[in-house]
């Protein structure tokens, strides 16, 4: 009926170019070419653009169309049909994903920016300057948009596949459960079958027997066949769930256009492994030690061939005396100590743990 | 600053540094424990004694009981401060001992054993111990210690009087346990040779800046160290009077240091540089100008402040130290040998006495307790325990028997037990 409506209105549908209708050429198509979206038939377009690029025929529009460029029209609405052709575009070169923001907030902005652009070029506002801003960020973020092109195919055809396999997976499961109801349905006539003849060739004393004999063999098979199924349709349910995500690829600095987008982070690169966490093993903040000090008590020793045969470096006594020369010089005791107990109220202070230990071990094995 | 860190990781900064009061309160806490246990000995003791004297000699309950609460009366403990007298005494005698051996002990392990007693005896009471026979034991751990090989023979020929190995050795474990098991003593002996090593260099000219005033020469401190005020007693040249500091300091170190508190309350680079104080104060005052920077004066405070209007890091410490060196110097200076000091030492004989009647009866003889020490099966389990073993002994003998006989079972035992039939 929708088909029918169409036609009759098509019925008096006139060319624009060549004013034939097709009342008088039935099977004449209609195309369009997105440069300016004027209508013109199929036998206009052969005619006037077969022989390279020109001037579109309509009165007062200008623009150079090809022949290559021209299709059919999707929708009734020359409008609708433009737009799309817009938004599909812009779509193209703005395809940031949500991901690839910091926040929920920014890619909401994008979104919104993007709509906007959408907006301008369809209702002609500040075209060239959106398209000059589209076209910078297009040469901008070539890499990225490639990247991103492929990510969407990739989620296309693995959206495509994962259908198919349910598809499949449905079709098998509707098959296996026919296959088992057929053969259910055949050992269930069998096993009648089979009772009947024992019954019939049997005595009439243990018929009882044979009856509750036959019964319980066939619980036990579906019994069997059950615990089967349950353990196919457990693996199914597992394969089903596996995961198929398709990873991210980071991408894209900050750039002019689009705002807010998470920075790449490259990771640093690896620190040499510091045994002493940040800890000069030499470093010291009250001196710094010497080749060599004057003593003549040990200058004896620096030469002693048997204080160095076995090793003996006079630097190790240095750095030793020196160190316990200063170390703990600015550890003052009644400050840090008062604070410490302070601090391990709870837990056994020194002292505390001092007088427990003075009454079990000392004073206590009385 | 890394040097105290490195301190702080010690068991002598993380276990027996207290501030003053602490230590008193630690002092008095272990006193009243001790004296309730000698009390109670000594009431057990002699308890025992009149139930033997009655079941022997005639009973006479109302003078028994008469006696028994003169008796009680009677015991009167050591105070605190008459227990450290006691200890110091033996500190002191512990130093003599050292010097009794030929060669005398290194100053490094009486020093050692000093530490141990005076460490034994902040959780442990002479009334309970007494600090005669811990004395010798200390300063044999401290041999040992100190890396200064003895064999226990030797050690216990060199005490006067009548000492066996056994004897030396009886307290040793009960020592470790009050030491907390922390041999680790930091003395200020070897940071002295240290300091002095500094300052010889300085006054050879090869003198290093600190790594925190790293803008002075080598020549600004010679000429810095050359303009000190002069010592109290003149000197020929700088070396000289570096190394006759160096012999007071060191002096001061071995005896004063020891017997007083100075380890708890100090750090062992405190104590030598105030020792050196004592000994001579521009000196030392120089050394820690050249270390921290600034010369402070306790009246006339010179706020110095950074760019960021904070008060100096190194300024703040100078200024404390200043005041914990000047106290830790009061403390040495406050020092005076016991043996030297007749009153002290008729005081020191009153306590002896007094410690003669409040010894605790039931540890005096260590070498008994030592010995039963490892035994931990009480002996009044002993006929229950022998039933008990038979019984364990059935047990096991059926247990092999059910194992033998399930061994035969492929599949083990039952699970459920068969009903006979």
């Amino acid at each position: 009926m929708a088909a029918n409506a169409v036609s009759r209105r098509d019925e008096d549908e006139v060319c624009p170019v060549c004013k034939s209708s097709r009342y008088l050429n039935p099977d004449m198509r209609f195309l369009i070419n997105p440069e300016c979206y004027h209508k013109m038939c199929e036998s206009c377009v052969d005619r006037i653009f077969s022989s390279g690029p020109a001037n579109c025929p309509v009165a007062g529009c200008r623009k150079t169309l090809r022949k290559n460029r021209f299709r059919t029209q999707t929708f009734e609405d020359i409008n609708v049909e433009r737009e799309v052709d817009i938004r599909r575009r812009v779509m193209q070169i703005l395809n940031r994903r949500e991901e690839e923001f910091d926040t929920k907030r920014n890619y909401d902005d994008f979104l919104e920016q993007r709509e906007e652009i959408i907006a301008n070029l369809v209702s002609r506002i500040d075209v060239s300057k959106t398209e000059a801003q589209l076209q910078k960020y297009a040469s901008e973020n070539m890499a990225s948009i490639r990247a991103n092109q492929t990510l969407e195919q990739e989620e296309a055809t693995s959206f495509q596949a994962r259908i198919n396999l349910e598809q499949e997976q449905a079709r098998i499961r509707r098959q296996a459960a026919r296959q088992e109801y057929e053969i259910e349905r055949r050992e269930v006539q069998a096993g009648r079958e089979d009772f009947l003849t024992r019954l019939a060739s049997g005595t009439s004393t243990d018929a009882a027997a044979i009856a509750r004999e036959g019964h319980k063999v066939l619980l036990k098979k579906s019994s069997a066949r059950r615990s089967e199924e349950d353990r196919i349709r457990q693996k199914q349910a597992a394969l089903r769930s596996e995961p198929t995500r398709v990873a991210g690829v980071s991408s894209g600095a900050d750039t002019g256009l689009v705002k807010g987008l998470r920075k790449i982070k490259t990771p640093e690169p690896e620190k040499p492994y510091d045994p002493f966490m940040g800890y000069v093993p030499e470093k010291r903040d009250y001196y710094s030690l010497q080749e060599s000090y004057p003593s003549q008590f040990l200058d004896n020793y620096r030469n002693n061939i048997s204080v160095l045969a076995g090793g003996y470096d006079l630097r190790e006594y240095y750095s030793r005396t020196l160190l316990e020369a200063f170390a703990g010089l600015s550890c003052f005791v009644d400050e840090e100590v008062s604070q410490r107990d302070a601090a391990r109220v709870s837990a056994p202070v020194a002292t505390e743990g001092a007088a427990i230990a003075a009454g079990q071990s000392g004073e206590g094995s009385a | 600053m890394i040097e105290d860190d490195i301190y702080r990781a010690s068991s002598q900064y993380r276990l027996w540094s207290y501030t003053e009061s602490s230590l008193q309160s630690l002092r008095a806490t272990t006193n009243t424990v001790a004296s309730e246990r000698v009390r109670a000995a000594l009431r057990r003791s002699r308890e025992q004694q009149s139930a033997t004297s009655s079941a022997a000699g005639t009973p006479q309950p109302g003078s028994d009981m008469d006696g028994k609460n003169k008796d009680e009366k009677e015991i009167e403990c050591l105070t605190p401060e008459e227990e450290l007298v006691l200890v110091r005494y033996y500190c002191e005698k512990t130093l003599e001992l050292g010097e009794t051996y030929r060669p005398p002990m290194p100053t490094m392990a009486r020093a050692t054993a000093i530490q141990y007693l005076r460490r034994f005896y902040i959780t442990n009471s002479p009334m309970t111990y007494h600090p005669k026979s811990i004395m010798a034991c200390a300063l044999f751990v401290a041999t040992k210690t100190e890396n200064y090989y003895m064999s226990l023979r030797q050690f216990a020929d060199g005490i006067p009087g009548e000492t066996s190995p056994e004897d030396v050795i009886a307290p040793e474990f009960l020592l470790m346990q009050g030491l907390r098991f922390t041999f680790d003593i930091r003395h200020p002996f070897r940071g002295l040779e240290g300091g002095v090593m500094e300052l010889q260099a300085i006054a050879d000219g090869q003198g290093q800046p600190a790594p925190h005033l790293p803008h002075e020469t080598a020549e600004d401190l010679q000429q810095g160290l050359l303009s000190i005020a002069p010592p109290p007693t003149p000197s020929k040249s700088m070396s000289d009077r570096i190394a006759v500091a160096h012999g007071k300091t060191r002096d001061l170190l071995k005896t004063a240091a020891q017997m007083t508190d100075a380890y708890f309350l100090y750090t062992p680079s405190q104590i030598w540089l105030s020792a050196f104080l004592v000994a001579d104060r521009p000196l030392a005052e120089f050394l820690l100008d050249v270390k921290l920077g600034g010369p402070v004066t306790a009246t006339i405070p010179t706020p110095e402040t950074d760019e960021n209007g904070l008060l100096n890091p190194l300024y703040e410490i100078r200024s404390k130290l200043h005041r914990v060196l000047t106290e830790c110097s009061a403390l040495l200076q406050s020092y005076t040998p016991l043996s030297s000091d007749p009153v002290q030492m008729k005081n020191l004989k009153r306590i002896a006495k007094k410690l003669y009647h409040c010894q605790n009866p039931e540890k005096v003889n260590l070498k008994r307790e030592s010995a039963q020490a490892p035994v931990s099966q009480p002996d009044s389990g002993a006929v229950t325990s022998e039933s008990e073993s038979e019984r364990l002994a059935k047990k096991r003998k059926l247990e092999q028997e059910q194992m033998a006989r399930q061994g035969n079972d492929v599949f083990g035992p039952d699970l459920v037990q068969r009903t006979k039939p």
